[in-house]
């Protein structure tokens, strides 16, 4: 079974996956994207060094959450492979998310 | 009044040409026409093609939108919403002109029925769409069974610059038809899954798909489609499935199937707004892979997919 924990980053704004995101895992990530939300400030983190795998839909709820900020962007920190690749493929040009250390 | 203004109709005719000169005074002539009226136009055929019709508008062809159809249309799943689609739409305001070619003669046994469907499919993806979608086909080297599907998949067709009515024209026909059952060979590997096993058929299909040769973005994308097609099983497909993985004619092939139906036919060829959630996997499969073949009755579908090794 696969798992999913979020917790809120200490000193700056955002939060920290580890597990997997997927059809399992989806009720916890989407919670946690509308919490990121309801605090962000210019720029929010979300740091996924420890999430082992992110599908289409995980990537899509991150990046409509983004999309739908009043202003700033979302920086991912060290994102499993397939998150940058579902960006460039669905979401080619995007300036919301900025993905730092791939 | 229910007569929509003729500019907004959707048209969609088959152009059956001989040889390169007829080709050329044809596709030249339909570019030309649509430039004259304002038209954004885009031209996605074949690589010689290309030059044939780059070559015969000279200056004209500047500024227009010009795409290798081997490459951006390899899998012909991904032409609706990565070619056609997203060239009318990024032009929502004006009527557009397009030359798709997405059959030509070394399309293979196992890539023409998903071409046929695409045809097909462009019929219900633009209806009510302001554009003109050129689609030409070679007399002289495509087989009579290829020309024959194509007066069903074409409401008008033009032949020795004429142009006529299909009387035969019934995409749906072509959709059911081709819509043919998938042998999966003995020595697949397979893997039966549910919700508690999803990481472990990823895992599984990514060490086979490297077994097979599959590296790098390659073997990215195979067990990113692995896992979409897998999401959609426990989800739509009775929330179980079988994925079956095995190695022919220089591809890897993975297929997963379940009990579920496949109802919209368009599913995955359906370009989403921005900001719209949901629907997405399928279409992801579609981009990456390189054929994509379905199977779906009333006990069950099959999606499969090929990436070159």
């Amino acid at each position: 079974m696969s798992v999913l924990e979020v917790s809120q980053l200490v000193g700056r704004a955002g939060i920290r996956a580890s597990g997997e995101i997927s059809v399992v895992t989806r009720p916890s990530w989407e919670r946690a994207l509308a919490e990121l939300a309801r605090g962000h400030r210019d720029v929010s983190y979300v740091e996924l060094s420890a999430v082992e795998f992110v599908d289409v839909a995980g990537v899509t709820a991150l990046a409509i959450t983004a999309l739908n900020l009043p202003d700033g962007r979302v920086v991912v920190e060290h994102p499993p492979p397939q998150l940058p690749r579902v960006l460039d493929l669905l979401w080619p040009g995007q300036l919301r998310i900025e993905v730092a250390g791939r | 009044m229910n007569a929509m203004p003729v500019e907004e109709t959707f048209e969609h005719p088959a152009l059956f040409y001989r040889d390169a000169a007829d080709y050329t005074e044809q596709t030249v002539a339909f570019v030309r026409a649509g430039l004259a009226q304002g038209e954004p136009v885009a031209v996605a055929v074949p690589g010689p093609n290309l030059r044939l019709i780059k070559d015969g508008l000279g200056p004209d062809a500047e500024g227009l939108l010009f795409l290798d159809m081997t490459e951006a249309g390899r899998n012909p799943g991904r032409i609706i919403p990565g070619v056609l689609r997203k060239f009318a739409d990024s032009h929502a305001d004006r009527r557009v002109r397009i030359i798709g070619e997405p059959i030509w003669a070394g399309r293979s046994a196992v890539e023409y029925p998903a071409c046929a469907q695409h045809e097909a499919l462009i019929n219900a993806a633009f209806e009510g769409r302001a554009a003109t979608i050129l689609c030409p086909y070679d007399e002289s080297k495509l087989t009579a069974e290829v020309l024959a599907d194509a007066r069903l998949t074409h409401p008008t067709l033009i032949s020795r610059g004429r142009e006529e009515r299909s009387d035969a024209y019934d995409w749906e026909a072509i959709v059911a038809r081709y819509n043919e059952e998938l042998q999966v060979p003995a020595d697949a590997a397979r893997f039966a899954f549910d919700a508690d096993t999803l990481s472990a058929v990823r895992a599984f299909a990514a060490t086979r798909a490297e077994e097979l040769g599959l590296t790098g973005l390659r073997l990215l994308d195979a067990e990113l489609a692995v896992g979409e097609l897998a999401a959609n099983s426990l989800v739509h497909g009775g929330g179980r499935g079988t994925l079956a993985i095995w190695a022919e004619a220089g591809q890897v092939v993975a297929e997963v199937r379940d009990a579920g139906r496949l109802s919209d036919p368009l599913a995955g060829r359906r370009p989403r707004r921005e900001d719209q959630t949901g629907g997405r996997g399928l279409m992801l499969v579609h981009f990456v892979a390189d054929l994509v073949r379905v199977h779906t009755t009333e006990d069950g579908t099959a999606i499969r997919f090929y990436l070159t090794v």
